[in-house]
């Protein structure tokens, strides 16, 4: 079967500390201004004092159906064979169709290449066995990657385990990060 | 005579790349701030030949101190990355967002990169380079000056939690003055010294791993990160258990807890002593265990007899039925259910009774060195360093200026009480101070009352500053002595447990920078004091630490840490309780002694006057006290401080989200962007602390925010000593 990759990430882990961002700015050499990830928050919900809030990490969803390379004039925005979506720099204009393409607004322009920008899911560690700097460094273990069509990954146990959601199912994009919002008490063991 | 220079000039770009150390600009000059820096490579230390290629360096991170272990990647001889060590206990392979951006803090354009020394008036933001030799024979020899003439009291020295503290402390007791500044009165004096006179330890630990019902009353570790405290949260809220969190701001804690009681500020006392109440009249103590060790059960049962939860939510504002739920549950849960000593909530003159009803209520269930309960000092199972052998110190002459313990007699020497020594600096009173040596400190950001702390540091003789940056102290100083980054330097070594663990230099100082033990021992030597920091260099004394280990410092250094195998942890005096009586003391001894109230009880606390609000302050967890707000990492994740306000007070003074409102207290006035929330109490004003710098050196920080040191009052609790910094109110207005 083919590689899947992609994330889980569950919410009910998260403190919103943004670990994440800042690793992924000093993983990736990320310019002042703009980011690859982010941690969003629903706000407080309600009224005092029955209030809630929920943080929601993501970055590019690595979608089976991306836009943002079916909007590229050049073919700079591609899909790999493990499902990685990336950016071929060379082949970039920086027109940025795929920035506005993108309905996660995963995207932007690197103010220092001209070129668009996005989360490569840590490409170049997954190279040398390690997990993206997102990954590694999230204090919650909220934010975890690996390939989807492998039933023994953390990432498809977890599926398996706890209801999901992804997000702009209605677009069709076909996201794949995968969101958890119940807790969960044990990561699985897992590739 | 060397060129004067102003802060703008000696922290331009400009100026950094043209400076005596030669480096190049990695990237573009709007790029991420890396910098090469050439000239320095390949020099002085070992491993020259690692400079091409990537190589891993295991250290500890200081972006708080909290120190974690952390794994460097160093390509070229540049800092890529930061990664946790997974060997190290306090994080156990993660980094916080502070942690993860020390990058940028060691290639920040603002470091200070040579001694400086004052050249205008002090304030004016003239400064001349220095050589070290100048600047520390500078330091010295004022230093000097003021012992002849007035005595070492006169001189003032103050550190904040580092691990080369201890040397400090050695500098300072060497040069023979008794005043010893820390922070720890602006931040957990009441629970520590709370604990202290209850179980003679001052800072137990909490099992999480096996807790069934925790309840935090300022204690945020979502956003006040300790690392693997932290971590453990996380975990406990994913497993289920019952969390409660007791806080009037709805923190990013609460937002995980199961249940957020938004308490008044002031009155968490009320809410402990009525669960104590319950606890008592339902018999769900721990008989045996009250019995066996505590002392002054019986007065306890006559002080709380009309703490009822009735009588409780008249004053807390937490409703009878829940306080009277939350202590059946918690007895239930006993002994694995803890009432978290905390950490911050220590804001109010009562705290220190908030925190002595917490530890005594926790010695009611019996969770004291249970699973899921407190755990008793580890002292006893922590590997002993090596120790310099020094000749005596002198006897310090002269009463302290911070009134321990003559004003403060409960307050140990090691806390101190650093806002009464900044009154006194002022008062004149009991005697002139006249000199003040801060190392890696921010009194101007942290001590209540900002404009008195600037007008202390005015009124002196002679202030050195030793840190990396140009903090709003250093601002002040007439000698800044510039510290080598955490990643540029060496330590004194950490046990922690079986294991010790060392800080040591990732890349070569970048800049003419020393590590603050360098800095120590060479004033030292000015000062003729050498005999008592007898090493030649960082590695010398790190090598007499490490005499009692069969480990050697080339090895420590090049696996990160030592493990001792075969290490028995001795629990023997886990039941010995270092307080007067030997027990844990319910009635305390040394209350008693004093002439007050010797067991937990309520203190009235004051109450904002209508169109005031209390004015909180906390933590985020993407900067660390004053010391990050510079770092452009963390800027871009948490850009500046807002006051937070609820709905219904936004609406009254016509008050949008972002829009700018003043703050007004007695003693101070500031602006600052609203965020409109109904997560806090509508009596309430909420601000991080740690902004509104004054320093122009911190460019990427200067004019974020508001500072909170502005509006705070001075107030301090007598028994703990503790700044009681939540009883400033404010009033709010649109800007």
């Amino acid at each position: 079967m083919t590689v899947r990759m992609g994330f889980v990430i569950i919410t009910s882990r998260c403190i919103d500390c943004d670990a994440c961002m800042v690793a992924c700015r000093s993983e990736n050499d990320v310019p002042l201004g703009h980011t690859r990830n982010w941690v969003k928050s629903s706000g407080v919900q309600g009224q005092f004092p029955r209030v809630s809030e929920m943080f929601q990490p993501g970055n590019c969803m690595h979608c089976d159906n991306p836009p943002c390379v079916s909007v590229c004039p050049t073919g700079a925005s591609q899909k790999r064979s493990d499902g990685i979506v990336i950016v071929e720099d060379k082949k970039c204009i920086g027109c940025k169709y795929c920035l506005t393409a993108c309905p996660y607004d995963a995207r932007f322009s690197n103010s220092e290449t001209g070129k668009a920008d996005k989360c490569t899911l840590c490409l170049h560690r997954l190279e040398q066995g390690l997990e993206p700097a997102c990954v590694q460094t999230c204090l919650g273990k909220s934010r975890q990657a690996g390939d989807l069509n492998d039933p023994s990954s953390v990432v498809s146990r977890l599926i398996a385990q706890y209801p999901t959601r992804i997000l702009l199912k209605e677009v069709g994009t076909g996201p794949n990060i995968y969101y958890i919002d119940e807790a969960v008490p044990d990561i699985p063991d897992g590739k | 005579m060397s060129k004067v220079y102003t802060w703008d000039q000696l922290f331009s770009r400009r100026q950094f790349i043209k400076g005596s150390v030669a480096a190049g600009v990695l990237g573009t000059a709007a790029g991420i701030g890396l910098f090469r820096p050439e000239s320095n490579l390949g020099q002085g230390k070992s491993d020259q030949a690692a400079v091409k290629g990537t190589k891993l360096v295991t250290t500890i991170c200081e972006q708080c101190v909290w120190r974690c272990g952390v794994i460097a990647r160093v390509e070229d001889g540049v800092v890529k990355m930061l990664e946790g060590n997974p060997d190290h206990p306090n994080n156990l392979g993660k980094l916080c967002p502070r942690g993860n951006a020390g990058i940028e803090t060691l290639y920040s354009p603002d470091r200070i990169k040579f001694p400086l020394i004052r050249a205008g008036a002090r304030g004016s933001g003239l400064w001349r380079r220095a050589s070290w030799d100048e600047a520390l024979s500078y330091t010295a020899e004022q230093m000097k000056k003021i012992k002849d003439k007035y005595g070492a009291k006169a001189m003032m020295f103050n550190s904040t939690d580092n691990l080369s503290q201890p040397f400090f402390e050695i500098l300072l007791k060497a040069y023979g003055t008794p005043n010893y500044g820390t922070q720890r009165s602006l931040c957990f004096n009441s629970m520590t010294t709370g604990f202290l006179y209850t179980y003679g330890t001052p800072q137990p630990g909490t099992d999480f791993s096996k807790c069934k019902y925790m309840i935090f009353t300022g204690r945020n570790l979502a956003e006040g990160i300790s690392n693997s405290e932290t971590q453990e949260m996380i975990e406990m809220v994913a497993r289920g258990v019952k969390v409660v969190v007791l806080d009037p701001r709805f923190s990013k804690t609460a937002s995980k807890a199961t249940e957020w009681l938004p308490v008044r500020p002031g009155t968490d006392s009320a809410f402990f002593l009525a669960m104590i109440n319950v606890i008592i009249k339902e018999k769900l103590y721990n008989e045996a265990f009250v019995n066996q060790y505590t002392q002054g059960f019986e007065d306890l049962v006559t002080e709380v007899k009309d703490y009822t939860p009735e009588w409780a939510e008249k004053k807390c504002e937490i409703p009878a039925t829940a306080i009277r739920r939350i202590a059946l549950d918690f007895a239930e849960a006993a002994p694995a259910a803890i009432a978290h000593p905390n950490w911050r909530t220590s804001n109010f003159v009562n705290s220190f009774q908030t925190e002595r009803a917490i530890a005594v209520l926790n010695a009611l269930m019996g969770n004291w060195a249970q699973p899921g309960g407190l755990i008793p000092d580890q002292e006893l199972s922590t590997l002993k360093l090596g120790v310099l052998s020094h000749p005596a110190f002198p006897i310090a002459q002269g009463i302290r200026l911070d009134g321990v313990p003559w004003q403060y007699p409960m307050v140990p020497l090691a806390y101190g009480v650093i806002q009464t020594m900044r009154d006194n600096i002022l008062t004149g009173k009991p005697y002139e101070a006249k000199g003040w040596l801060i190392s890696r400190q921010n009194p101007v950001l942290s001590i209540p009352e900002r404009q008195k702390t600037i007008n202390a540091l005015m009124k002196l003789d002679f202030v050195a500053v030793i840190d990396i940056q140009a903090s709003d102290t250093a601002y002040y100083a007439d000698v800044i002595l510039p510290e080598s980054y955490y990643l540029e330097r060496f330590d004194g070594l950490i046990p922690i447990k079986n294991k010790i663990f060392i800080r040591q230099p990732v890349v070569e100082p970048l800049y003419d920078t020393k590590s603050s033990l360098m800095i120590y021992k060479e004033l030292a030597d000015k000062l003729g004091l050498g005999e008592f920091l007898p090493f030649k260099d960082e590695k010398d004394l790190l090598s007499q630490q490490l005499k009692p280990f069969a480990v050697d410092l080339e090895e420590l250094q090049r696996v990160g840490h030592y493990e001792m195998e075969d290490f028995q942890e001795d629990h023997s005096k886990d039941f010995e309780f270092q307080t007067s009586s030997g027990k844990i003391e319910i009635s305390s001894g040394i209350m008693a002694q004093m002439g007050k109230k010797a067991v937990p009880t309520w203190n009235e606390p004051p109450r904002p006057e209508k169109d005031q609000y209390y004015l909180l302050t906390g933590k985020t967890a993407q900067h660390t006290q004053m010391f990050t707000q510079n770092n452009r990492w963390l800027l871009e994740v948490f850009p500046e401080n807002r006051a937070w306000l609820h709905t219904s007070v936004a609406a009254k003074i016509g008050v949008k989200m972002n829009d700018n409102v003043v703050l007004e207290s007695e003693v101070g006035k500031v602006s600052v962007k609203a965020y409109v929330t109904e997560g806090i109490r509508p009596d309430c004003i909420f601000m991080v602390g740690g902004f509104g710098h004054v320093s122009k050196g911190l460019k990427a920080a200067y004019g974020l925010g508001a500072s909170d040191s502005a509006l705070h009052k001075t107030i301090t609790d007598p028994i703990s000593g503790g700044s009681a910094l939540s009883e400033t109110f404010v009033t709010v207005s649109k800007a």
